[in-house]
């Protein structure tokens, strides 16, 4: 339980807000290269504020307020140059950090032109998609988180979702719900609607535990029948601050994306990367990504796969979780500590500090660790998760099972020497 | 309802009248510390979460002066559990 103001306090991202303040230290991905396949420029929305994001002819990106700063039209109607953007309206020009470099229709007048700067940012293509950050100089690197940038197959299902982004990364230090919403839950479903449901959710959690790190919250997880030795435990899986957590089992490594769009609205992807140890693939040019839908044609939540019963709690929260309502308990421990360290590093922005997850150094790929046997459920994990989860929706659903039954049958005949 | 005398002044405000659990966001008013029990700095700025086990309210405190972390509980009744004997 919070109070009213500390709720809009975590829950607001626009700008001038704290929290606003600090999501602008952070990177967002936010479009798909291929939405630049066919057309130059798309209207965007994140943290609250509209953006017109552009490719040049050369295949630099860029970001920029959508309003031009002359009469407001929308920039993404614009001409795209190679060093910036021209509104279609009356062609005043701006450049790649929004500085306006031609008013054609005015009197040549630098003090007027340099009196007019719309909003700009940065932006880079990373793993398919594009990458924009929209704070204040220098900017930090993009992280090269590894299930970005390693080689594999890669695919990512999308939606977006009408509620706050923070109870989704709520739920990313809640691992009691595993056992209940997809565990137990999903056994009802199953035999009230006959289907099998993947049992690997179902063990009991016995002990669970939350330790902060560089990139947030390494959650770890004992289940019945299991020990302290094994890998949900040992190694665990973070919650990657402030919009990312990391999940993964048997060489399939995910990325949950949770891009905070404005304070009721959250792009979210879950992004895997497929590379099976043993398995063979060819070399894939761009990512997959395809729309997973959440509600039917009835308009009821679709909840007999995972990440739909996921979305079905997050959403069905409300467009902003009212916290002053809620009683949490003992197990809600993770949900308390993710709050508190929202509010620290709000602080340290505050008082001119880097918050927590951010890289300043050149790198090649971040390694994030992340537990490889997953439940103790073995490759029957695999099929689980992609026949189970919002994978059953990718188009490469039938190459990805048998990648990974190959790939599974590969290791066993290497492992007997045949 | 609580005498809205009692409650710590703007700008704390309380849920809509009526909701379902108005009553227990009062107590949460009235009772979550107000002062860090390390460095006695105030908690207006802090992060107080409260969580219940069992009987007991859990006031989760991080202070924004020292950075002390750690649960304040209110305690009702002093409980012993006794050891298997």
């Amino acid at each position: 339980m919070l109070t009213v103001e500390q709720n809009e306090e975590l829950t607001k991202v626009g700008p001038g807000t704290p929290m606003g303040e600090l999501l602008r230290y952070y990177w967002y991905p936010i479009a798909f290269e291929e939405d630049f396949d066919t057309k130059p420029s798309k209207s965007v929305r994140l943290l609250s504020e509209d953006w017109t994001l552009y490719k040049t002819p050369s295949g630099k990106y860029g970001i920029i307020g959508e309003h031009c700063p002359h009469r407001r039209a929308s920039l993404t109607y614009g001409v795209v140059h190679e060093e910036g953007i021209r509104c279609g309206y009356h062609g005043w020009k701006f450049d790649m950090d929004g500085n306006c470099v031609e008013q054609p229709a005015e009197a040549e007048n630098e003090n007027f032109r340099a009196r007019v700067k719309a909003k700009s940012g940065l932006a880079e293509a990373m793993g398919g998609m594009i990458w924009v950050y929209v704070g204040e100089a220098p900017a930090p690197k993009l992280p090269r988180f590894d299930v970005f940038v390693l080689d594999g197959i890669r695919e990512a299902g999308y939606a977006t979702l009408p509620c706050n982004w923070l109870q989704i990364m709520e739920n990313s230090v809640d691992p009691h719900h595993v056992e209940w919403l997809h565990g137990y839950y999903f056994e009802f479903l199953g035999q009230t609607q006959g289907f099998e449901a993947p049992k690997s959710f179902q063990k009991k959690h016995m002990k669970t535990a939350f330790d902060e790190f560089h990139w947030g919250i390494l959650k770890r997880r004992v289940l019945e029948g299991h020990t302290e030795a094994d890998d949900d435990w040992a190694i665990g899986h973070p919650l990657v601050f402030p919009l990312f957590m990391r999940v993964g089992g048997q060489w399939i490594d995910q990325m949950q994306i949770r891009v905070p769009i404005d304070d009721t609205t959250t792009w979210k992807l879950f992004y895997s990367l497929h590379h099976p140890e043993g398995g063979v693939w060819e070399h894939q040019e761009r990512p997959v990504f395809y729309p997973f839908p959440y509600k039917d044609e009835n308009g009821e939540f679709i909840t007999d796969y995972v990440e739909g019963q996921d979305v079905m709690a997050w959403v069905s929260q409300g467009p902003v979780i009212d916290r002053s309502q809620e009683h949490l308990g003992r197990s809600d421990a993770g949900v308390a500590l993710l709050r508190k360290m929202f509010k620290e590093n709000m602080r340290k922005v505050a008082n001119g500090e880097d918050p927590i997850a951010i890289i300043r150094e050149d790198h090649d790929v971040i390694d994030l660790p992340c537990e490889r046997d997953k439940f103790g459920a073995g490759t029957a994990f695999t099929d689980q998760w992609i026949t189970g989860g919002s994978m059953r929706y990718s188009p490469l659903k039938e190459q990805l099972l048998a990648l990974h039954r190959d790939a599974a049958v590969a290791r066993e005949k290497a492992k007997s020497g045949a | 309802m609580v005498d809205p005398s009692l409650l710590p002044l703007d700008p704390h405000r309380l849920p809509d009248p009526g909701e379902w659990f108005s009553p227990d966001a009062e107590r949460h008013l009235l009772d979550r510390p107000k002062f860090c029990p390390t460095c006695g700095g105030s908690l207006d700025d802090g992060m107080i979460t409260e969580y219940w086990r069992s009987d007991e309210r859990v006031f989760y405190t991080w202070c924004p002066g020292c950075s002390w972390t750690g649960n304040v509980v209110k305690v009702d009744r002093a409980t012993i559990f006794e050891a298997e004997h």
